[in-house]
């Protein structure tokens, strides 16, 4: 089946070293399914050893002259260190050993595959396996465990198939040496027989359910022909096995490199180990695999089952008992005695390998070139590094209908570190529904927003975070109808809005851009109860029946009473027969009342009421009309957002923070810059003098005065020689320019344009070069004098001429 | 006082000025025109302005019950009175008038603004019901004593005070000290505190404020030990057991007996008294306890009862609510359709199928409210076989013990005519008389009188422990009457008024859809 084109390397702490017996590398020849099959399967079997500690490793990309996917270009091999190149004498004697053991070995059982010891690395040297591996402890917390490891380096490989999938021609490696175990058992608090009853429901759920698309797939793989493998049982793969013992591991199981799962060593799809290693040994496995990997028992310190390459290394711990009737080995062969004394005066040389490095760039990056593809079955699974994707995409999973992936069900893509907290875009191809998901933050508050559309006016349901709005709204759906929308915590207690909308009316008159909303037929408004207020007098339900004029309320009902007092106001403004208006009839308000009140039935009570009423409508009718422009901004911020895209970084993030960098450069460049001032303010005027004088000697008073006295005529001579080079740059750029002048204008009439524009741009910068000139020399006239004041101050008082001091003073 | 002097005479509050004002002062405009159509009720005024004339008495305000706002100001009014009724007032306004005294505003607790500016008034006080009081007006007046501020404390709520042009506001202090006394207030004399001013008043009336917090926490910590003795013995009396976890009975039965008290000077009775004492007051420590152990069994009883009640009520309201709202929605559908249906014939069919649906839920309604009715009858009656045991158990109880006291007392009483006759018999004798009182010696004339005596001391006591225990059991058994009474009625109330509102609902929606049918004929 598949090699690996890495290598990786996985490394331990020093201290644990000793323990590295602990995690085997197993490898088998024989092989897995095909791989389609083992992603289904892909449950954790052993979530207790969730704490298993692992250390990971960088991954060198090994060069293998085979393979010309990675041809040398891709690795620097004369970067390497030499250890890369050569063998040291003690490796060269491991070879040696090695070989003769496969001898040996291809002697003993003629009918097995040759042994996998050593190798060509990326340079072309044979290497023994064992060598390859360098425990190393990485600082990330994330590589500490081995699931989380185990994702990190499943994520870097990529599955590239050999050329020939029974040979992994070159000896290729891929190392994990897993240590330290800790494990943290969930604790099980369910009843077993509550679990057997439901594992017992779902399996029957299961089995139908198993019965119906096993039918299916049958018929659909029947269509896809699904050969069987050929090679079965034939094909090669690397995987590693971690032991038991160290780090509360309770019981020994396998990570496949690909995926990072762990898998049971009953597992089926490992049909068998030809050999295992580690950093300190190398062993064959005598045991039969007819069963797969079921009846293999890992003790290494079995000499029976497990046959080791150095003696004495490490024997592990569980073979304590066996190893004083180590008289077996002798059994087999004599031949094998002369080879284990040999072996005995023997250890494992330390590893060629450099110490991986994983920078905390590549650390993040995971993968290479920070993206990855997974497919599944029906599935197609894409990871990015955080910041790879300009809009913060990080993993998108595409799910299809049919085997070939051609039509898409749906796509799920999860986003990071996004402006507009976007988390989730989800989008579902057969309804065309997309539902975007927020993390708190957005700045209208979007906790999930559903949509077919951007268009406003068509079926959404925008839902909100209500506590960080400051009208308690939770939800608005819309259908190109109506409008609801949900409240919660108001201090007016509405709980609910819902509007109904008429068609739009369309207006002859207006041709301004001024808004055209659609006329409301009909709102309700629900309340909680407030406590504060008798329910006769709380209203729980009112419904403004616009068209109809029509004003229906409904109370809460009270505490004892089954029926809710009622009431409906018809807003008619009519006139009498005499033309005067009405202004309010016993028949515009009917009113049920469970007890019925005495002022509720004055027209003057139910006249205020009803113009109470009507004032809120008004608002009501503002509110939805609000809403409604609310919505247009949300999906215009949206389109801008979705435009747009920005992204945040983290002020801790210095690398991708532009602001943090700049401030930092520049309390760098600022920090430099005072260094430099102080050396120049601590540059010794008198040192180059005081040298020529015999040192530790203190400085008589003629001695200092010469001093002082040639210490400023030397810096006078110094003003002068700078002043006489300003000026003999000023007349040499002058006369330049003159000379530049004259030939314009002999040649003037025979310049191209191109000329003139050259010779007009050279006079701007003579120019600017001759007044910058100027500026500097007339500057340094006036400071020529100051400085030599300034200096001679400062001779006067530096300590070391005292003897000037005291004459003067 | 400076006001314009009015040629007008005193005038009198009657009810012609008083529906001129309400008239004037109630709605305007369209909602006027028809409050005049239908007459205003003075019980729904919220708010009533008398200034400006001349009135000499408050009378005739008594219909104003809900009244909120009240302004009496620029009058002549010496005296506060007839406000007794406005009980909801939380806004009066009494300046600008001859007033003397605070009085008369005992009745009005939710009272939060009052002014009594510009009047004669010379003392703080009478003002103790104005719990919710806020803003104090009482600039202008004659108020010379710095000691009525300390009047004001009791105010939690005041925040905003006026004493301005009083004779105190002269004084130097005066500022500071209101600061200092009153460190809740936020505004004196119109003007905010500053915090600086309060610091300051602070710390120069530090010692005398400290001391005067210092009595009022004594005094409330007294009043607050009142109230708990008072509650215990509450406690106490509705086990009805108060009085019995001492030596109380005991000292009652020798409080009205003067023999006995004369006969407890005789040697040796000393000591028989102590140790009865001490018997006596074990037995009513041990019904006092057994009282308050009764007591909260009879309550948890009573608890658990109303509460399974109340879950079994509200559990069938909301039965009945759901019932009605699914009637609701269907009602409401059919009767949209009646509207817009045209054809007579169809419009009388679903008439009728209305009113029969109406019908149904009110035969629903009611099936449910009677089986709530046989279901806590049931419940009411096991409640009260229970109690009703609970009740005798204890009266039972009680009287055993009460009679272990009557033993005591007989005992007690043998022992005593034993010793009276022992000492009559010294005394005829003549070995000592010297020793015993007088009043004592008096008694020991001959064997009938003491024999009288000691006899009328035990027939006294006797009374006691009878009357003790009968008041205890009479008053236990009409507690439970009582009880189970108020139960009946409650639910038989509760009963009645559900039915009621049935009805009502069951009639409203009738009516509804006779309207309907009248409307519809109509047109």
């Amino acid at each position: 089946m598949e090699v690996l084109r890495e290598k990786v390397e996985e490394e331990e702490e020093a201290e644990r070293e000793e323990a590295a017996e602990r995690a085997e590398w197993a490898r088998m020849e024989k092989m897995m399914r095909p791989v389609e099959v083992r992603k289904e399967e892909n449950t954790l079997k052993q979530e207790t050893l969730r704490d298993l500690e692992k250390k990971l490793s960088e991954i060198q990309i090994t060069v293998s002259a085979e393979l010309p996917a990675f041809t040398k270009d891709t690795i620097d091999i004369s970067k390497l260190p030499v250890s890369y190149k050569t063998n040291t004498p003690k490796e060269e004697h491991l070879l040696q050993v090695a070989d003769n053991f496969s001898c040996q070995y291809s002697h003993l059982c003629p009918d097995r595959v040759p042994l996998f010891l050593h190798p060509l690395n990326e340079c072309e040297v044979p290497k023994f396996v064992s060598t390859t591996l360098r425990p190393t402890l990485m600082p990330y917390p994330e590589l500490y465990n081995w699931d989380s490891c185990a994702q990190f380096v499943s994520d870097f490989l990529t599955m590239v198939p050999l050329p020939d999938p029974l040979k992994p021609t070159i000896k290729k490696e891929e190392k994990v040496l897993p240590k330290k175990y800790t494990i943290k058992p969930p604790r099980d608090l369910c009843s077993r027989f509550e679990q057997e009853q439901e594992v017992k429901k779902q399996q029957e759920i299961r089995a139908q359910e198993k019965k119906r698309l096993r039918e299916e797939e049958e018929r659909l793989m029947e269509a896809e022909k699904a050969k069987p493998d050929a090679l079965h049982g034939l094909r090669v793969h690397s995987w590693v096995l971690v032991l038991s013992g160290k780090r509360e591991v309770p019981e020994n199981f396998f990570i496949d490199p690909f995926t990072g799962h762990s898998y049971s060593t009953q597992d089926e799809h490992f049909l068998g180990i030809e050999s295992l290693w580690n950093h300190k040994n190398y062993w064959i496995n005598m045991q039969d695999c007819w069963n797969c990997c079921k009846d293999l028992i890992f003790d290494l310190g079995d000499p029976v089952r497990w046959e080791y390459m150095l003696l004495g290394t490490d024997k592990s711990q569980l073979s304590l008992t066996e190893e004083d009737d180590s008289g077996i080995n002798d059994e087999d062969d004599v031949e094998n005695l002369g080879k284990e004394d040999e072996d005995k005066s023997f250890d494992m040389p330390h590893s060629w390998v450099e110490q991986i490095e994983i920078s905390p760039e590549a650390f993040e990056t995971r993968c290479p070139n920070g993206k990855k593809v997974i497919q599944y079955k029906r599935a197609k699974l894409e990871k990015w590094a955080p910041y790879l994707n300009s809009n913060g995409l990080v993993s998108r999973l595409t799910t299809y209908e049919d085997l070939q992936c051609t039509n898409i069900l749906e796509i799920k893509e999860w986003y990071q570190n996004r402006e507009d907290m976007l988390e989730l875009k989800h989008i579902n191809k057969t309804t065309d529904l997309k539902t975007d998901y927020f993390k708190p933050g957005h700045p209208q508050a979007l906790r999930v927003h559903s949509y077919k559309s951007m268009q406003p006016e068509m079926d959404r349901v925008i839902e909100f975070y209500e506590t960080a709005r400051v009208d308690g709204l939770m939800k608005r759906e819309e259908t190109p109808r109506t409008m609801t929308e949900y409240y919660q915590g108001r201090p007016d207690f509405l709980s609910y809005r819902h509007a109904s909308f008429g068609p739009r009316v369309k207006k002859l008159t207006l041709s301004s851009a001024e808004s055209n909303p659609r006329p409301i037929v009909k709102i309700t408004e629900r309340f909680f109860r407030n406590p504060a207020k008798p329910a006769e007098e709380d209203v729980a339900e009112r419904v403004f029946l616009v068209a109809e004029e029509r004003i229906q309320l409904r109370y809460h009902c009270r505490e004892d009473h089954i029926t809710a007092s009622k009431r409906e106001f018809l807003r008619r403004t009519e006139v009498d027969s005499k033309g005067n208006k009405i202004i309010m009839t016993p028949d515009m308000c009917i009113s049920f009342e469970v007890e019925p009140m005495e002022h509720t039935k004055k027209l003057l009570y139910q006249y205020e009421a009803m113009m109470h009423l009507k004032r809120e409508e008004k608002l009501s009718r503002h509110q939805v009309w609000e809403s409604e422009l609310e919505v247009l901004e949300i999906l215009k911020l949206r389109e801008e957002e979705e435009a747009a895209h920005t992204l945040t970084i983290s002020i801790y993030d210095t690398k991708r923070n532009e602001k943090s960098k700049e401030y930092r450069e520049a309390m760098e460049r600022m920090m430099h810059e005072e260094h430099l001032r102080q050396v120049e303010t601590q540059l010794d005027y008198l040192a180059p003098f005081l040298a020529q004088l015999p040192p530790g000697e203190k400085l008589t008073r003629w001695q200092a005065v010469r001093l002082k006295d040639e210490c400023l005529s030397d810096f006078k001579q110094r003003l002068i020689n700078k002043a006489n080079l300003i000026q003999a740059r000023f007349e040499k750029e002058t006369q330049e320019l003159q000379k530049k002048q004259q030939w314009y204008q002999e040649n003037q009439v025979t310049l191209t344009p191109e000329d003139e524009d050259l010779y007009l741009s050279y006079c701007s910068q003579a120019m600017f070069r001759i007044r910058i000139l100027e500026q500097r020399l007339n500057r340094h006239k006036e400071l020529a004098p100051l400085k030599y004041l300034a200096l001679e101050e400062k001779l006067y008082k530096d300590p070391r001429l005292g003897e000037l001091q005291k004459i003067f003073a | 006082m400076n006001r314009p002097c009015n040629s007008m005479g005193p005038r009198v509050m009657d009810d012609d000025m008083l529906k001129l004002a309400v008239g004037d002062q109630g709605p305007q405009e369209e909602a006027g025109q028809l409050a005049k159509q239908e007459g205003i009720l003075f019980k729904d005024v919220l708010s009533l302005q008398l200034d400006f004339r001349n009135i000499l008495r408050i009378d005739n305000l008594w219909q104003f019950e809900n009244l909120r706002k009240l302004q009496l100001d620029n009058n002549i009014i010496e005296k506060i009175e007839g406000l007794e009724n406005l009980a909801h007032l939380v806004w009066l306004d009494l300046s600008f008038n001859n007033i003397e005294t605070i009085e008369g505003l005992d009745t009005l607790v939710n009272l939060e603004d009052l002014s009594l500016f510009n009047n004669r008034i010379s003392k703080i006080d009478s003002l103790d019901a104005l719990v919710k009081l806020q803003v104090l007006s009482l600039g202008n007046n004659r108020i010379d004593n710095m000691m009525n501020i300390i009047y004001l404390r009791r105010f939690k709520c005041l925040r905003t005070l006026s004493l301005s042009r009083n004779p105190i506001s002269e004084a130097e202090d005066y500022k500071m000290f209101i600061c200092a006394y009153l460190p809740d207030l936020v505004y004196l004399d119109y003007r905010r505190i500053d915090d600086h001013t309060k610091k300051l008043a602070e710390a120069k009336h530090q010692y005398s404020i400290d001391e005067l917090k210092h009595r009022e926490n004594l005094m409330q910590a007294q009043l607050e030990d009142e109230q708990a003795r008072r509650e215990e013995l509450e406690k106490h009396k509705t086990a009805f057991v108060e009085h019995l976890n001492g030596s109380f009975l005991f000292d009652s039965m020798y409080a009205e007996d003067s023999e006995g008290n004369k006969l407890s000077y005789l040697p040796g009775v000393g000591e028989l008294l102590e140790t009865y004492k001490d018997k006596f007051v074990i037995i009513c420590v041990n019904i006092f306890e057994y009282g308050l152990k009764q007591q909260e069994k009879r309550k948890t009883e009573l608890d658990t009862f109303s509460e399974c009640v109340h879950e079994a009520i509200q559990e069938n309201q909301e039965q009945g609510k759901r019932k009605i709202a699914k009637f609701e929605e269907k009602h409401l559908s059919s009767l949209s359709a009646i509207r817009e249906e045209s054809e007579l014939r169809n419009i009388e069919k679903m008439i009728l199928e209305c009113s029969a649906d109406i019908s149904e839920l009110f035969d629903a309604l009611m099936t449910l409210e009677m089986q709530l009715v046989e279901q806590l009858e049931e419940t009411i009656n096991m409640f009260e076989r229970n109690i009703v045991d609970m009740v005798g158990l204890f009266i039972e109880n009680v009287q055993s013990l009460m009679a272990q006291c009557r033993d005591l007392e007989n005992h007690h009483h043998e022992k005593l005519l034993e010793i009276s006759i022992s000492t009559l018999e010294k005394i005829v004798e003549g070995d000592l008389g010297e020793d015993l009182p007088n009043d004592l010696r008096a008694l020991f004339v001959d064997k009938d009188t003491i024999v009288n005596a000691v006899g009328a001391s035990h027939d006294i006591h006797l009374l006691k422990i009878d009357n003790r225990e009968d008041e205890l059991v009479t008053r236990i058994n009409s507690w439970c009457t009582r009880l189970i009474d108020k139960i009946h009625k409650d639910e038989i109330m509760r009963n009645r008024k559900r039915v009621k509102e049935i009805n009502q609902y069951i009639d409203h929606m009738q009516s509804e859809l006779d309207n309907l049918e009248c409307g519809d004929i109509l047109d």
